[in-house]
């Protein structure tokens, strides 16, 4: 069966830029990077290279890049920094707090419950319904407690583009009046290589990258961290990425991670273009059969200018997202519920379910997400699946007339 | 009696407690005993025959860990052991006395012994006692370091004379019960939960040989879910083997439900169609009986109104072996039988939308049978037999 694949944002196919230079480097210039020997002098410029090469498509230093196993690592590392700061025992911590939004990734999320636990006071805000953050409840949650904030640029379900550079300003406004030191991160991991991710302009003092979701490998993700600010983290070794990240660097990783960003950064604007051509269609067709939804519905009207072209989330309630992601597969597309991180079942439904969403509508959810290489056949395919498939499931779960086009359907499913 | 030939490197012997005392049914019980010991040991080669109310299983060295693995899985079985059988010659009985208490020794089994002695055969020249008492002597001058304790021995030896002599020490419990095939066949409707294969195993227990029945609703239901009922199938098999499972697609018979009855009758009525289905299923398969694992108010299905209706789909017994049962019995039971971690695998089986919030607790039987009635569901039920699938264990 041709395979269609529109779960980009789960893991990006490869680009082959990535794989070759991860391939040449491998087998290259194997050094250890603190190796004194030429081979690991080689492999120390090389890595020195990757740094340079990413850190000036993000507008940063390379001073300012840490690279990391990927996205997870970078926010947790930079989360769990907090104990190593306030390791002073549970009264100290309980004057630490994380502020940030509830439909971050679960390597933010879960991670902030977890500080929690350990004592660390957390604040956890809701989005507005249509998934997008209010800057002004980022404000109200400030307090002299406030160490670090944490809000995504683009949600990894839903799409939403946060408002990163109005919260870095509040954030500001606040450390001026009050003199307190608070470090604004943000999770840039489905953002870098589809829109503009300057760490500059956004005014963040920390972002987290990650390779595998821009056609790069996995294992390779960076922490962008501004000259200035040191969280102090948690692991020590031997003193590697100036002693913030132990362990012997991903030289060829870090080399295919910043090839993948070239490609992605260099096309940006005309893969920006053709990807909102796609999910426009998308939208339009999902919207033609009876019984969708595009999550949220102001995607398509007002706050169009504040989503990613890239992710779409949509639903057909009460039908749960699985069943349709199930039927989309024995047809071979490849699309996903909610997120592809998340196994974990409680977890599946937080983010559309903080946007308001009822239980039943929020497990409806299927996130389809598109990349550079999406094609309009891919979506229309994709679109006429739906439109074959969906409806006499949909009419059987709400008790209407089966026409028996499920009959037929279950046999050939066989 | 037939002697066994190959292969003879060892010798079960077998005790089978309850069967014994069915004096006029021994002769079919013990046949159902011999036919479900080599049904649990497809492909290998052993012997078994029965003699004067024991069961023997002859076996080469390489299959004794299966076998005996096998025979403590196999109902009727109430104990069994490795036995040496020599002639009745006194002098053959000491020889193989000996070697078994040395072999005890070597293992450490300690010191402390017994010298058991079971006289079937009343025409043997010594008394139990004077056999037990020269043997007792024998070991202890052949290995001074045995200590003679009939109150709290380490070890027992016993020596049975009957139509050969037979000795053996330890013995390893069977799981007792009746032999699988002894009591007829029942179809069992199994799903994904933790009840019904508890419930499949205990009717097992009592003899009865399985056929199971699994209800999925693609695409409504997950392949996994199916995979898991298919494993759980599996590890039934390891006590009832060669179980048969009837894979039916039960989607059109949702739907139509779905479509024609009120939400809160959805989970009643597809319960009501499912003991229909197996009761039709039952008859043409030989099927003598229904086993459900249901366990009274368990959930709205279970109350013993909503009972009734559903039995009244059936003309066959209907065995509910956990009707009386609370949960953390049946899962102690499924820990015992291993079926308690694929059950408790996440994939449900049955979709969450077609569970209603409020089901009917107390319906009224007569009044929910003329509902079915109105369905007309006898052509889809007829449609869902045709296309189901066949997997054996």
């Amino acid at each position: 069966m041709n395979r269609v694949y529109l779960d980009w944002a789960a893991s990006a196919p490869p680009e082959e830029a990535a794989v070759r230079e991860l391939a040449e480097v491998s087998l290259r210039c194997f050094g250890n990077p603190s190796s004194p020997h030429g081979a690991g002098k080689e492999a120390a410029r090389l890595l020195a290279d990757a740094r340079t090469r990413f850190a000036r498509l993000i507008d940063a230093a390379p001073a300012e890049i840490i690279f990391t196993s990927g996205g997870t690592e970078s926010n947790s590392s930079l989360l769990l920094s907090l104990l190593n700061r306030y390791r002073l025992g549970d009264s100290e911590r309980r004057r630490a707090r994380i502020v940030t939004s509830a439909v971050e990734h679960a390597s933010i999320h879960d991670q902030a419950l977890g500080l929690q636990s350990l004592g660390v006071s957390c604040t956890i805000l809701k989005p507005r319904s249509n998934g997008i953050v209010d800057p002004q409840a980022v404000a109200d949650a400030l307090d002299n407690e406030t160490v670090v904030v944490s809000v995504m640029l683009v949600n990894n379900e839903t799409g939403a583009i946060q408002p990163i550079k109005g919260i870095s300003q509040v954030v500001r406004e606040f450390s001026t009046r009050t003199g307190r030191k608070i470090i604004f991160h943000t999770d840039a991991v489905q953002a870098f290589g589809k829109i503009a991710v300057s760490v500059k302009d956004l005014g963040v003092d920390a972002a987290s990258f990650s390779a595998h979701k821009i056609g790069g490998p996995r294992g390779i993700g960076a922490l962008y961290l501004r000259s200035g600010v040191a969280p102090g983290f948690l692991s020590t070794g031997g003193g590697q990425e100036a002693g913030r990240r132990p362990g012997t660097e991903n030289v060829a990783g870090a080399c295919a991670f910043a090839a993948a960003a070239e490609q992605r950064v260099g096309a940006l604007a005309d893969n920006h273009t053709s990807a909102s051509a796609l999910t426009e269609r998308l939208v339009a067709g999902l919207k033609e059969i009876r019984g969708s939804r595009i999550f949220p519905e102001s995607r398509a009207g007002r706050d169009a200018g504040s989503f990613s072209p890239y992710i779409l989330s949509a639903g057909f309630p009460p039908l749960t997202g699985e069943i349709v992601v199930r039927v989309s597969d024995e047809q071979g597309f490849c699309i996903a519920t909610g997120s592809a991180c998340s196994t974990k079942k409680k977890d599946r439904t937080r983010v559309p379910e903080s946007m308001g969403l009822d239980h039943s509508t929020a497990l409806s959810a299927i996130r389809i997400s598109i990349g550079p290489a999406t094609t309009v056949s891919e979506i229309e395919g994709f679109l006429a699946m739906i439109r074959e498939g969906i409806p006499h499931l949909l009419a059987i779960s709400q008790g209407r007339p089966d026409n028996g086009g499920a009959n037929a359907r279950g046999r050939t499913n066989e | 009696m037939r002697e066994p030939h190959t292969p003879n490197d060892g010798l079960f012997l077998i005790k089978y407690g309850e069967i014994a005392l069915k004096k006029r049914n021994r002769g079919a019980f013990v046949k159902s005993l011999k036919e479900s010991i080599r049904a649990h040991l497809p492909g290998l080669s052993f012997s078994v025959y029965e003699a004067w109310d024991r069961v023997y299983v002859g076996f080469s060295r390489p299959d004794q860990e299966r076998i005996a693995e096998a025979l403590g899985r196999t109902f009727g079985v109430v104990s069994f052991c490795e036995a040496l059988r020599t002639s009745r010659e006194m002098s053959a009985v000491e020889d193989a006395a000996v070697r078994l208490a040395g072999k005890f020794l070597t293992e450490g089994k300690g010191a402390r012994f017994k010298a058991e002695v079971k006289r079937a055969d009343k025409s043997f020249p010594l008394t139990s006692y004077e056999i037990a008492c020269k043997i007792g002597d024998l070991l202890r001058s052949r290995f001074p370091e045995l200590i003679v304790d009939v109150h709290t021995p380490d070890w027992v030896l016993t020596i049975e004379i009957r139509e050969h002599a037979y000795l053996y020490g330890p013995q390893s419990p069977g799981p007792y019960g009746l032999p699988v095939g002894s009591s007829g066949k029942g179809v069992l409707l199994l799903s994904g939960g933790i009840d019904s294969p508890v419930a499949g195993w205990m009717m097992a227990k009592r003899g009865m040989a399985l056929e199971a029945v699994y209800f999925h609703s693609p695409p409504f239901t997950s392949n996994n879910a199916r995979e898991k009922v298919e494993s759980l199938a599996r590890i039934l098999s390891r006590y009832a083997p060669g179980i048969a499972l009837h894979v039916v697609n039960f989607t059109p018979v949702l739907a139509r439900i779905k479509e024609k009855a009120k939400d809160e009758e959805v989970t009643l009525l597809l319960r009501a169609c499912m003991m229909r289905f197996t009761t039709i299923l039952a008859t043409r398969r030989g099927g003598e009986c229904l086993i459900t694992g249901e366990s009274l108010g368990q959930v709205a299905s279970q109350t013993v109104e909503s009972i009734h209706f559903t039995g009244m789909l059936s003309d066959l017994p209907v065995l509910r072996p956990l009707i009386g049962m609370n949960k953390e019995e049946i899962i102690a039971i499924a820990r015992k039988i291993d079926t308690f971690e694929t059950s408790n695998l996440p994939y449900e089986d049955c979709c969450v939308l077609f569970s209603p919030a409020h089901p009917l607790i107390h319906p009224d039987a007569h009044r929910m049978k003329r509902t079915y009635d109105c369905l007309s569901v006898d052509t889809l039920l007829d449609e869902a037999l045709e296309t189901a699938e066949l997997v054996s264990f």
